[in-house]
């Protein structure tokens, strides 16, 4: 009993050990690994894309991804700063920013969802035409002297940077919207069997127009934040941050296959990513090697991940995924 | 699905060619018998230095009544750029510039516009050794190089820097680096580098490598950048931390934003790259070329170096372009 309790725990876990490993490796590499400075600057340069990653990882449970996040981060950004520009609130640019990227996200979910397109193509399209737009705006020059917008991505509110308050606050929303909500609970339905969600009487297109939403307004966040720290609205910035998002929800264990990944692998995939690479600056590695190392420690995270989850208890797996069937059986059933 | 992800791959690569295929934009509209039509591929609409320059070539189209130019983006990829040279030399133009996205994927391209008895240029940067085609450039090395004969004198002794690179393999980027190990660090074997990496142009990658440098190195004397974007983000980290006062900045471009910053005393030296001078210069030349005026002409526009004592200059200069405002 006692064993099969401590390997569920390693089981649900081992992605943290992945990131306990190397934050103790880290440290022991370089004493200024663990410094309160350091952490603090590890959250501070996480903080955007671990918001994207968020997103990814809803629309991934949903069956859905986001190509576009980084684009859309990018629009929604030089707008809002030229907006902050000509009104001087900070409400007018999380609105602009949040509202750019929510229409964007909006017209994704309508040909996913409405349409049929996978999203894939949807989000690619979406991305190449943000970013046109970005560019056509400023007609590719950098936003400067953009005030007091900087605050937001380069202050604190006592010992703690903004961008990462913004960061605590989204992983604590979005772990409530996917564990406590009937949402939560049908972007994992939809995602896991989408045929079966139909039959169960869960709305999907619906499902899916929220689990964009919910992206739109990260990714309108994360664009105010991403221009506030850089001091500048630049239409070129952000480029690959999709991709960032991406792989942190992926090595944090969510599955392309859809209706698995959660909020906290998510955050720890972020981190595993963060601290990979600011370990290797610290240390000086050469940047040829560093993106050599990158891919092989990412294959070798999420390799541990797979093959503890599959081989070393596959009865609490079973127990677990039963579990979790009779979770999401009991909305549905009262939908 | 796999084999679902296999097919929505081949789409959007499909989807990626079909976009490529784009027209570009004309500055002027109307077409007569004496009007030269002159191509200008763009490298990438997207790079901030190359809309600059594109913007700056309609501007400077418009001063000659008889050039009609039409802009092309190549999309920073040498397949798509390659294929915009083709259709320039099958649409009639008259010369087409050639703005390269990498200078030995284009050279064959150039020498079919030559082999076609157009007008050709390459421009910022040159491909050198075409028989027939011209080039109008700004110097990489140079601009490098004045910023690099600055630091020697300003450069404390046993200093700690850290450098900036753009991205690998960019033959401005390349040049640069060249010019500041030459004329720089070969001359000062006391000077530690300790930290360098590339930040590809870009200020939040910058940002990033210099939080992790002065988290592992403490104080550092000097930031050498290839580029004015990479130093606004080195010193967009340490801004406001006393420590860092004393520390000197090197970029190249002469940007609006290193120029403020060259004014407010943060920033130490930058080189200009005019993408104002450079279309006045590309026209000149497709003018003189194309009216029969020479037949190949090599020039490059002048490297102005911007300092404390002359920033405010350059600052009034993006003030009018509405690059500043107050």
């Amino acid at each position: 009993m006692k064993n099969s309790k401590a390997s569920h725990l390693m089981t649900k876990y081992s992605i943290f050990f992945v990131l306990l490993f190397m934050i103790i490796i880290s440290t022991v590499m370089n004493n200024n690994f663990l410094s309160s400075r350091n952490i603090t600057n590890i959250a501070v340069q996480l903080s955007v894309s671990t918001i994207l990653a968020y997103g990814e990882m809803v629309l991934i449970v949903s069956g859905l991804l986001d190509l576009s996040s980084g684009a859309v981060l990018a629009l929604a950004g030089v707008l809002s700063v030229s907006l902050y520009k000509s009104t001087g609130s900070m409400a007018v640019a999380f609105a602009v920013a949040i509202g750019v990227a929510v229409i964007f996200n909006m017209i994704n979910a309508f040909f996913v969802a409405n349409c049929n397109m996978p999203a894939f193509i949807v989000t690619l399209a979406t991305q190449m035409a943000a970013r046109g737009l970005a560019l056509l705006y400023t007609s590719g020059q950098n936003i400067l002297q953009i005030g007091n917008y900087v605050k937001v991505g380069q202050g604190k509110i006592g010992p703690m940077p903004i961008p990462v308050i913004f960061m605590i606050v989204a992983t604590i929303v979005i772990w409530y919207i996917m564990n406590h909500t009937k949402l939560g609970r049908s972007f994992y339905a939809i995602g896991g069997n989408e045929e079966a969600s139909v039959a169960s009487g869960i709305n999907v297109v619906k499902s899916k127009y929220m689990a964009f939403l919910i992206n739109g307004i990260l990714v309108g966040i994360a664009g105010v934040l991403f221009m506030a720290r850089v001091n500048a609205g630049l239409p070129n910035g952000a480029v690959g941050y999709e991709m960032e998002g991406l792989t942190a929800a992926i090595v944090g264990g969510t599955s392309f296959s859809g209706g698995v990944g959660t909020t906290s692998g998510t955050l720890v995939g972020s981190f595993i990513i963060g601290c990979l690479n600011n370990i290797m600056n610290l240390q000086g590695v050469d940047s040829y090697i560093q993106q050599v190392v990158k891919g092989i420690i990412i294959v070798v995270a999420v390799l541990y991940d797979i093959r503890f989850k599959n081989k070393k208890a596959p009865k609490v797996i079973l127990k677990k995924e039963d579990e979790e069937e009779k979770k999401e059986e009991a909305p549905a059933a009262k939908a | 699905m796999k084999k679902y992800l296999a097919a929505f791959m081949a789409l959007a690569m499909a989807a990626t060619a079909l976009t490529g295929c784009g027209g570009g934009e004309t500055a002027t509209e109307e077409t007569s018998g004496d009007v030269y039509k002159v191509a200008y591929i763009a490298r990438a609409q997207s790079d901030s230095f190359a809309a600059w320059l594109a913007n700056e070539m309609k501007a400077a189209a418009d001063q000659y009544p008889d050039i009609e130019l039409t802009v092309f983006d190549g999309e920073a990829d040498d397949a798509k750029e390659n294929a915009a040279i083709e259709n320039a030399i099958a649409n009639g133009f008259d010369a087409v510039i050639v703005q390269p996205n990498n200078g030995e994927a284009q050279r064959p391209y150039v020498e079919e516009v030559v082999a076609a008895g157009l007008v050709a240029i390459t421009t910022n940067s040159r491909i050198s050794g075409i028989e027939g085609a011209s080039s109008v450039d700004a110097d990489p090395y140079k601009q490098a190089q004045v910023n690099a004969e600055l630091a020697l004198t300003q450069v404390p002794e046993n200093a700690k820097v850290v450098v900036l690179k753009g991205p690998s393999g960019n033959f401005h980027a390349d040049e640069r680096l060249k010019a500041w190990k030459a004329e720089f660090f070969d001359k000062r074997p006391d000077v530690t580098i300790v930290g360098e990496d590339f930040a590809n142009w870009n200020k939040d990658e910058a940002m990033a490598l210099m939080e992790d440098w002065t988290i592992a190195h403490g104080d550092i004397d000097a930031v050498i950048s290839m580029n004015d974007n990479m130093a606004a983000g080195a010193l967009e980290v340490v801004k406001g931390n006393d420590m860092y006062d004393d520390m000197l900045v090197y970029g190249v471009d002469g940007t609006a934003e290193a120029c403020l910053l060259i004014e407010e005393g943060r920033m130490t030296a930058t080189c200009l790259q005019s993408a104002i001078d450079l279309a006045a210069l590309n026209m000149e030349t497709v003018h003189k070329l194309l009216t029969g005026e020479e037949t190949q002409i090599d020039t490059d526009i002048a490297e102005v170096l911007i300092t404390k004592d002359n920033a405010t200059e350059y600052v009034e200069m993006y003030r009018e372009r509405g690059q500043i405002t107050d």
